[in-house]
C-alpha cells in the first residue's frame, strides 16, 4: 500500500471473522470483535478508539463458550449484542449482555439474556433492526427465518413466527431494511429473497447466485448492495429487480462483505479474500450514454474505487462502519487483526 | 361699274338655270341607270354566294384531298372558314355537307392526335399538330395529361430495365468475377432509351410550353428512381465499383437532363441524392463488415452446437476472425479508395465528404465492434439500449472459449489492425476537412486502441472469472454436501480432484489455441520465491506431519505463515497477461484460494482432514506441470492443508506411507485410464 499503513491496529488472540460497531454507544467509537477458534477459549473484545483517535483500547474482554460466526451489537443498548456460534456439529445463537461495572470485575462473565433456540439447522445470522429501538430480532438458519420478540428487561426471547424458505434454498444471511421495519432481504444459494415480516412470506426475489453478503443503503431507500463470490459488487434498486443498476468490480478473489456508509450515500466498503478492503463511491449511472461515453472519452468516467486498503495479511471477513464517526471503519482479517481506518482523505472534495 | 354689276347678276341667273337643267338631266340619267346597276350588283352577290356554296359543297372532297396530302393546316383553315356557314345553315341546306366535313375533320383530328403521339414525327410537326388541334377546339389538356402519363410510364419501364441490368450484374459479380458490372448491350439499351427520354422532354417543352414544372418533376423522378435502385443495391451489398458504375450512368443521364432542361438544376439535385447514397453506402459497408466479423466469431458457438469435432476449433476461428478483421478492413479501405480515385465530377465533389465519412465510419465501426464484443462476452453493460437482447443472452450461457477468443482478438485489433488501418487512412483518406477543424479528425486511433485494450483485458478477466466460477461450483458442491464432522476414513483420492483436473485440461486446451506461450519464463520470480517456499514449506509440512501436539504446531505455523503471507499475497493476485501460462496459472491460483476459503468454512473430523490432505497431496503431484508459478501453487496447496488442520477438531495427518500408497494407486489408475480411454 502506498504511503504505508495509516490504520490503527489491534490484535485478537485467535482467528476471527466478525466485528460490529457498537451503535448505541454515543460517547465513544467502539467496536465488538469475536474470535473463531475451534478448540481454544473464544473471546469477545470490546474495543474503543481513544479520544485522540490514535489508539485502540481494549475496554472489555469476555470469554464466550464457542467459536463465533456472527456477531451483532444491539442498536439501542450498548451492552447487548447477539452471537451465532458453533462447535463441531452443534450450533446456537444467543443474546448477551455485558455486565455492568465490567471494568472493575476480575474476569467478567457475559450474561446470557436469551438463547435463540428453536433452530433445527445451522444458524447463519442474527439481525437487529438497524435504525432504532425495536423489540424484534430475526434469526436465519439454513432453512428458516425466525422472528423473535425480545424483551431485554425481562430477559426473554420468544419465537413469534417461524417460516421455512423451502428445503432447497440454503439461506446464508440477510439484511433488515432500515427504511422498512417489515422488510428483510435474505441471501440463499441461488437467489436473494425479499420477505415481508408481517405475513412472513416471500414477496420477491432476484435470481442471482452465490451472494455472500448484502447491505441496504442507510441513506437511500430501495438501494441494496450485494457482494458475490466471483462477480463483484452489484447495486440494486429494489423496485426494479431485473438488473442491478450498477456493478463494481469487487475484489481479485471473492468479495466477502459489503457495508454501506451510515451517512454518505453511495459510499461502500467491501472486504475480500484477496486480503484487501476497497472503498467505493457508487454514483448512479447518468442516463443512457454509458456505452458511447466509454469510447468517446474513457477518462471522463470516474473510477468508483476511491481506495484499496491492502495492508492485510489474510482474508478480510469482518467490516464495520462507525455510526458515531461515519468516516471511520474497522476491519477484521482472519488472522485476528483489527484495523481501524479513516476514509476522510479519500473522499472526493465537495 | 353699276352696269357691270347689273350685267353680272343677269349672267349668274343664266348660270343657275343651266346648272339646274344639268342636274335634272343627270338625275334622269341616274334614274335610268339605277335599275341596271341594281341588277348587276345583285348578280354579283349571287355569284359570290354561289362560289361559297360551291366551296361548302366542295369542302368534304377538299378536306379529303388535304388528308391524303397531309396538308392538315390547310384543312383546318378550310374547315374553320366554313364554320360560320355551318353554324348558320348547317341544320338545313348544308346538312349533308356538314356531316361529310365533320367526318373528314374527325379523321383529321385523329390523324393529328396520332401525329402528336407519334415519336417518329418531328417535334415541329407535333407541335403544329397540337396547335391545330387546339384550333379545332380539341381538349389538348387531356392529351397533355396522357402524354405525360406515357412519359412517366416510359420512365418506369426504363427503370425496370435498368434494375434488370443491375440485377444481372449483381448475380454476375460473385466473389471471383466482380467488376464486369454492366454488359454492354443493356447499357447501350439504357443509353438509347435515356436519349429518347431526353428527346421527349425536349419535345414536350416545345409542344407544351407551360409544362416545365411537370418536366422538372419528371427529371427529378428519373434521378430519384436511379437512386432508389442504388439504395436497393446498397441494401443488398454492392462494391464501390458497382456503385461507381451506377453513379456514372446516373451522372451521364443527369448531364443529358441538364442539357435539355437546365431549369431543373438536376445536377444539384442529384448531388444531394448522391451524397446520401454514398453516405449510406459507407455506412452499409461498415455494417456488413461488422456482420461478417461477428458471423465469423460466432462460428465458435455454432460449431459447438453442431458438435463438429476439430482439433483446434478455437484456433481456426481465431485465425478466421483475425483475417476477417484485417482483410475486411483492408477490403473496405480498398473499396473506398475507388470512390476517391474516381474522376467523375460527382465523386470529386463528394471527395472530402467521403473521406470524413470513411473516417467516421471506422470510428463508429470500432465502437460498435467493441460493443458487440462486450455483448457477446456477456459483459454487456446493462445500461445499454438493448436490454431485451442482453436478457436473452444472459439466459444463454456464454462459452468461455468465445470470451477468450474475444480477448485475444481485441488485443489483435489494438496491436495490429488499428495501426495498419491508421496507416492506410493516413495515406489515402487524410485530406478530409469538410468536418470543421474544431472537431478534429473523425478517426482517432488512440481512443480505439485504448478501448480495445480495455476490452481485451475485460474479456480476459471475464474468461478467468467464468472459468473460476465453474470450478467454484464444483468446489462448493464438494464442500457443502458431505458432513465433514462425520467423515469416514479416506480410501482414495476423491473424484472431485479428477473433475478439477479435467477442468484445467479443458482450460489448457482452450488457452493453447488462443494465446501465445510466454516467450521467456520468468525464472527470476520462480527462483526467488522458490527458495523461500522450499525452505519454509517443507519443514513446516514435516512439522505438521510429525507433531502430535498440533495445537502448538498450529500457532507456530500461523505465525510463520502470517509473516510470509504478505509477501506471497502479492504473487497470488497478479495481473493477468495475454499468455497461456499466465492465464492458466491465474485460474489455478484463484481456484486454490477458493479451495482454501471453502475449507475454512467447514469443521472437519480427523478423517475429513485426512481426506483433504490426501486430495491436496495428489493435486500437488499433478499440478506441478500446470502452473508456471510453482512457488505460489505450492504455497496455496499448503495453505489449504493448513486451513483444514485449523478447522479440524483432531488434526492428525495421514501417515506418509499410507498417503504415498493411496497416491500411487491413484496415479496408476489415472495413467491406466489415459492409456485406455
Amino acid at each position: 500500500m502506498q504511503g504505508g499503513s495509516t490504520g490503527i491496529g489491534y490484535g485478537l488472540k485467535y482467528q476471527a471473522r466478525c466485528i460490529s460497531d457498537v451503535k448505541a454507544d454515543t460517547d465513544h467509537t467502539s467496536f465488538l470483535a469475536a474470535t473463531l477458534s475451534l478448540k481454544e477459549e473464544n473471546e469477545v473484545h470490546l474495543i474503543r478508539l481513544s479520544s485522540d483517535g490514535n489508539e485502540l483500547i481494549c475496554e472489555g474482554l469476555f470469554s464466550h463458550p464457542n467459536e463465533i460466526w456472527d456477531l451483532a451489537s444491539c442498536p439501542f443498548d450498548q451492552r447487548i449484542f447477539s452471537t451465532v456460534f458453533s462447535s463441531g456439529e452443534s450450533y446456537g445463537a444467543a443474546v448477551w449482555q455485558i455486565p455492568e461495572l465490567y471494568g472493575q470485575l476480575n474476569s467478567p462473565q457475559l450474561e446470557r439474556i436469551a438463547s435463540l433456540d428453536g433452530h433445527d439447522s445451522k444458524i447463519r445470522s442474527v439481525l437487529w433492526w438497524p435504525t432504532g429501538r425495536h423489540d424484534k430480532l430475526i434469526s436465519i438458519d439454513e432453512q428458516n427465518l425466525l422472528l423473535w420478540s425480545l424483551d431485554t428487561s425481562k430477559k426473554t426471547a420468544q419465537v413469534q413466527t417461524k417460516e421455512s424458505a423451502g428445503m432447497l434454498h440454503y439461506l446464508s444471511g440477510g439484511a433488515w431494511d432500515p427504511h422498512d421495519v417489515n422488510a428483510v432481504a435474505i441471501t440463499c444459494d441461488s437467489s436473494i429473497q425479499f420477505w415481508d415480516l408481517r405475513s412472513m412470506t416471500k414477496t420477491n426475489s432476484i435470481e442471482h447466485a452465490h451472494v455472500r453478503n448484502l447491505d441496504y443503503d442507510m441513506k437511500k431507500k430501495y438501494t441494496l448492495v450485494t457482494a458475490d463470490d466471483e462477480s463483484g459488487i452489484h447495486i440494486w434498486d429494489t423496485r426494479m429487480l431485473n438488473f442491478p443498476f450498477l456493478e463494481l468490480p469487487g475484489h481479485a478473489h471473492w468479495t466477502w462483505t459489503v457495508k454501506c456508509n451510515p451517512e454518505i450515500e453511495g459510499l461502500i466498503l467491501s472486504a475480500g479474500t484477496d486480503s484487501a478492503v476497497n472503498l467505493w463511491l457508487a454514483s448512479p449511472p447518468n442516463g443512457d450514454h454509458l456505452t458511447s461515453e466509454s469510447l468517446e472519452s474513457p477518462t471522463r468516467q470516474v473510477d468508483p474505487l476511491l481506495n484499496s486498503y491492502t495492508d492485510y495479511e489474510d482474508s478480510v471477513y469482518g467490516l464495520a462502519w462507525s455510526s458515531r464517526q461515519p468516516w471511520i471503519f474497522a476491519s477484521l482479517s482472519y488472522d485476528g487483526r483489527v484495523v481501524v481506518e479513516s476514509v476522510k482523505s479519500h473522499l472526493p472534495r465537495k | 361699274m353699276n352696269n357691270n354689276i347689273v350685267g353680272m347678276e343677269a349672267n349668274m341667273e343664266q348660270l343657275l338655270d343651266k346648272i339646274i337643267s344639268v342636274q335634272s338631266r343627270s338625275d334622269g340619267v341616274n334614274t335610268s341607270l339605277f335599275e341596271k346597276r341594281e341588277h348587276i350588283e345583285k348578280l354579283h352577290r349571287t355569284r359570290n354566294l354561289l362560289r361559297k356554296v360551291q366551296f361548302i359543297y366542295d369542302l368534304p372532297t377538299r378536306l379529303g384531298k388535304c388528308i391524303r396530302s397531309e396538308a392538315y393546316a390547310d384543312a383546318v383553315r378550310f374547315y374553320i372558314g366554313a364554320m360560320p356557314i355551318f353554324k348558320a345553315y348547317g341544320d338545313s341546306s348544308f346538312q349533308d355537307c356538314k356531316r361529310a366535313s365533320e367526318e373528314a375533320v374527325g379523321i383529321i383530328t385523329k390523324n393529328l392526335q396520332g401525329k402528336v403521339f407519334s415519336d417518329s414525327e418531328s417535334i415541329q410537326a407535333r407541335a403544329e399538330a397540337v396547335m391545330l388541334l387546339k384550333q379545332l377546339n380539341f381538349p389538348v389538356e387531356n392529351l397533355k395529361v396522357k402524354l405525360f402519363e406515357k412519359l412517366e410510364q416510359f420512365l418506369v419501364d426504363l427503370h425496370l430495365e435498368s434494375k434488370e441490368i443491375a440485377h444481372v450484374s449483381a448475380t454476375l459479380d460473385g466473389p471471383n468475377n466482380h467488376g464486369n458490372v454492366t454488359d454492354p448491350a443493356s447499357s447501350a439499351a439504357h443509353e438509347s432509351s435515356i436519349h429518347e427520354f431526353a428527346e421527349a422532354i425536349r419535345a414536350y417543352r416545345v409542344i407544351f410550353p407551360d409544362s416545365e414544372q411537370q418536366l422538372v418533376r419528371l427529371a427529378q423522378d428519373l434521378v430519384n428512381m436511379h437512386f432508389e435502385a442504388v439504395h436497393r443495391h446498397i441494401k443488398k451489398q454492392l462494391q464501390s465499383e458497382d456503385l461507381l458504375e451506377m453513379l456514372r450512368v446516373i451522372w451521364s443521364d443527369v448531364l443529358l437532363m441538364d442539357e435539355v432542361l437546365p431549369e431543373a438544376a438536376i445536377s444539384d439535385f442529384s448531388l444531394v441524392a448522391a451524397r446520401n447514397a454514398v453516405k449510406e453506402y459507407v455506412a452499409s459497408t461498415f455494417s456488413h463488415l461488422l456482420l461478417g466479423i461477428t458471423g465469423t466469431i460466432m462460428k465458435v458457438q455454432d460449431r459447438q452446437k453442431v458438435g463438429v469435432e476439430e482439433e483446434y476449433p478455437l484456433q481456426s476461428v481465431l485465425e478466421a476472425s483475425k483475417k476477417a478483421v484485417i482483410q475486411g478492413c483492408m477490403n473496405v479501405l480498398l473499396d473506398f479508395r475507388q470512390l476517391l480515385d474516381e474522376k467523375l465530377e460527382l465523386s470529386l465533389k463528394l471527395r472530402d465528404l467521403t473521406i470524413d465519412w470513411v473516417q467516421e465510419g471506422f470510428q463508429e465501426f470500432f465502437r460498435k465492434l467493441n460493443e458487440r464484443f462486450l455483448f457477446l462476452s456477456g459483459k454487456s453493460n446493462s445500461g445499454s439500449q438493448d436490454l431485451s437482447l442482453t436478457q436473452g443472452v444472459q439466459g444463454e450461457k456464454v462459452l468461455p472459449g468465445l470470451v477468450l477468443l474475444l480477448a485475444q482478438l481485441s488485443l489483435f485489433i489494438e496491436q495490429s489492425a488499428i495501426p495498419r488501418i491508421t496507416e492506410e487512412i493516413a495515406s489515402s483518406f487524410s485530406s478530409g476537412g469538410a468536418r470543421g477543424y474544431e472537431y478534429g479528425p473523425a478517426f482517432i486511433p488512440a481512443v480505439i486502441c485504448r478501448t480495445f485494450r480495455a476490452a481485451g483485458e475485460k474479456c480476459l478477466d471475464h474468461y478467468v472469472r467464468l472459468r473460476t466460477q465453474k470450478i467454484s461450483v464444483l468446489l462448493r458442491k464438494r464442500f457443502t454436501t458431505p458432513n465433514w464432522v462425520k467423515h469416514k476414513e479416506p480410501r482414495e483420492v476423491h473424484m472431485f480432484v479428477d473433475l478439477l483436473l479435467q477442468e484445467f485440461e479443458a482450460i489448457r486446451g482452450e488457452v493453447k489455441q488462443i494465446l501465445p506461450p510466454e516467450l521467456s519464463r520468468k525464472h527470476h520470480r520462480t527462483d526467488s520465491n522458490g527458495s523461500t517456499t522450499s525452505s519454509r514449506s517443507n519443514p513446516l509440512r514435516d512439522d505438521r506431519m510429525n507433531r502430535s501436539n498440533t495445537q502448538r504446531a498450529r500457532s507456530q505455523l500461523l505465525e510463520t505463515h502470517l509473516a510470509k503471507l504478505f509477501k506471497q499475497k502479492v504473487e497470488i493476485f497478479t495481473k493477468i497477461e495475454f499468455t497461456q501460462e499466465s492465464v492458466v496459472t491465474t485460474i489455478l491460483k484463484l481456484c486454490l484460494k477458493s479451495l482454501q476459503e471453502f475449507v475454512r468454512l467447514q469443521t472437519f473430523n480427523r478423517r475429513g482432514f485426512q481426506q483433504i490432505q490426501l486430495d491436496i497431496e495428489f493435486l500437488r503431484t499433478t499440478l506441478k506441470d500446470t502452473s508456471e508459478d510453482e512457488a505460489a501453487t505450492d504455497f496455496l496447496l499448503d495453505e489449504v492443508v493448513v486451513a483444514a488442520a485449523e478447522r479440524c477438531l483432531d488434526p492428525v495427518p495421514l501417515d506418509q506411507p499410507i498417503l504415498d500408497k493411496l497416491i500411487q494407486v491413484k496415479v496408476a489408475k489415472t495413467s491406466e485410464q489415459n492409456l485406455n480411454p
